[in-house]
């Protein structure tokens, strides 16, 4: 299960841009990227757009239909009550219950989305293939059989934008 | 840097032409119909006031929040907050109509009434008076001292003013809120002394600044297309729309909460007020306010393409200058005229304010350099990029 991997350790963000144009210049394929805090460049430069707050959307929108026609089904259709003269269909009472209930829908199945594309499940085992991506260096990694170019090829273009080092490591 | 914006000569016989529409206008309410014309001049005044006082909330945010990207914006609201005085004028004149528009201003109604006569001390006409006077004194005195302060930045340069008007900043926005509250409980939830909302002062200051922000956005969106602002770019777009999209929903929250609660504790004294909004015909603003005010800003600006477009946001500002119109006639005019219509007086005297606000904006906007040269976060303004 373990492979070779080539790490190219940063010690700032913009050497790390700098080393990503410079990798996907010369066809070299990026198999992943470890910063210590969300970088957008890089996201970008990795060609990831986040289809998440469509997602988010379309969750949102159905909770909002679903909890209206639950709750009109219950307390209109199924069982009608009069509450002090009220209607029946008593909307704007609706929407308080309505807007918290599509909170909680899109909080819900946003996690579970996220989990589902990220491959995160419980129980499984932290992949963290350099310590100090957690602390102030920002980390590329290269899968050797696939990244289109040899260790030395990989090393130089780093090197030449500012990495701090460059190694390989089963990973 | 230094570039001026210069208003035509057309732009300048447009506002007098205003100007004096709005003569025509008063004149011809005087004549037909005091108790209209009186609660227009006060609908129109209150309504150009938000938006002055909404952008000048929107100027001290940027300062307190230390905003980068809005640093070459700085003068539109400064040059809004010019209307103030004018304002003011207005607003004391208004003391000849108080009888035509407030109930608890007459003493004999007030003696036959228990809960009138209980809120007497609060509800009299010298301490409403003082009371104008006081607000509008803290108001002109914190905005011209700001104006000042950034102008003397233009000479001097440095960081010493910057923070300088942060602190400043915060003592006015701590000043607005408590007196922008008791104004809007004064001038018009007093209309109808009878009824209270304590959520109805949060819920105009509320609309003032997300009102004051998109006028600020909407100028500058137009002088970008005059040519100003080269450096304006999508991102700044962004920004703006992000402003009027979150105060949206907090529009939308504030709005829908009042009316919430009245609905459902269905108590005769508060009802009465939505009573009178729903029925002869008034329930389309009722409808039209949230159509404007929030159902359209929120979901036209969620996509962030359409944030990004300068002709759909150019098309939501406007949009929401005519919402906060629906939103203030819909809070006064129910107590004037049965039923909706706009006629000459209304138009009249809404143009007539319209014209002396932009002659102010105008006049205070020509006089000093568009973008201030010597902010600090003006260069990361300049260059504003963003994901």
């Amino acid at each position: 299960m373990n492979t070779t991997h080539i790490i190219g350790v940063f010690d700032s963000k913009s050497d790390l841009l700098a080393g990503i144009e410079s990798a996907k210049s010369k066809n070299i394929t990026i198999d992943e990227i470890y910063t210590p805090y969300p970088v957008m460049e890089a996201i970008d430069a990795m060609g990831r757009k986040s289809r998440f707050t469509t997602a988010a959307f379309i969750y949102g929108f159905a909770a909002v239909v679903g909890v209206l026609s639950f709750l009109y089904y219950t307390s209109v259709i199924d069982w009608p009550i009069n509450y002090g003269g009220k209607p029946t269909n008593a909307f704007p009472s609706f929407i308080i219950i309505t807007l918290v209930l599509t909170i909680l829908s899109i909080t819900i199945l946003s996690l579970f989305t996220f989990s589902v594309r990220a491959k995160i499940y419980p129980g499984k085992k932290y992949i963290l293939p350099d310590e100090r991506s957690t602390d102030d260096k920002f980390i590329i990694l290269f899968d050797k059989k696939t990244a289109g170019a040899g260790f030395e090829a990989i090393s130089a273009a780093l090197k030449a934008n500012g990495a701090s080092e460059v190694y390989e490591k089963e990973v | 840097m230094d570039t001026k914006v210069i208003f035509s000569k057309k732009f300048n016989y447009i506002t007098y032409g205003l100007m004096g529409l709005g003569a025509i206008g008063l004149g011809y309410g005087f004549l037909t119909d005091t108790h209209r014309t009186w609660a227009n001049l006060l609908m129109n005044n209150y309504y150009f006031l938000s938006l002055a006082l909404g952008a000048s909330f929107f100027f001290s945010l940027q300062y307190i929040t230390q905003s980068g990207w809005s640093a070459m914006f700085r003068r539109i609201p400064e040059a809004l907050m010019a209307y103030i005085p004018y304002a003011a004028i207005i607003m004391l004149i208004m003391f000849f109509g108080l009888h035509d528009i407030y109930h608890w201003s007459h003493p004999d109604l007030v003696a036959k009434d228990e809960l009138l006569a209980h809120k007497a001390p609060y509800l009299n006409i010298p301490f409403f008076m003082i009371r104008i006077v006081v607000f509008f004194a803290a108001w002109i005195l914190l905005t011209r001292y700001l104006r000042k302060l950034s102008l003397q930045e233009d000479q001097l340069g440095g960081t010493a003013i910057f923070e300088k008007m942060e602190f400043w900043s915060k003592v006015f926005i701590f000043v607005l809120a408590l007196s922008f509250s008791m104004a809007s409980f004064d001038w018009i939830m007093s209309i109808d002394a009878h009824w209270f909302s304590t959520i109805f002062a949060f819920k105009n200051f509320a609309a003032a600044f997300y009102h004051g922000t998109s006028l600020v956005g909407l100028i500058a969106i137009v002088l970008y297309k005059k040519g100003y602002f080269k450096d304006m770019n999508e991102y700044h777009l962004l920004d703006f729309s992000r402003y009027m999209f979150g105060l949206s929903i907090i529009w939308g929250y504030l709005y829908f909460s009042q009316f919430a609660l009245i609905w459902f504790g269905n108590i005769p004294e508060e009802t009465i007020y939505y009573a009178k909004r729903w029925d002869n015909g008034w329930y389309i603003f009722f409808i039209a306010n949230f159509a404007i005010n929030w159902f359209i800003p929120f979901i036209g600006l969620l996509p962030q393409k359409l944030d990004k477009n300068i002709n759909f946001v150019y098309f939501i500002c406007i949009l929401l200058l005519v919402g906060l119109y629906t939103d203030i006639y819909e809070q006064v005019m129910p107590d004037f005229i049965k039923s909706p219509s706009f006629g000459i007086i209304e138009i009249g005297v809404f143009a007539g304010l319209a014209g002396l606000f932009l002659f102010a904006f105008s006049k205070a906007l020509g006089k000093a350099p568009l973008i201030a040269k010597n902010h600090p976060y003006l260069d990361e303004s300049l260059h504003h990029h963003l994901h």
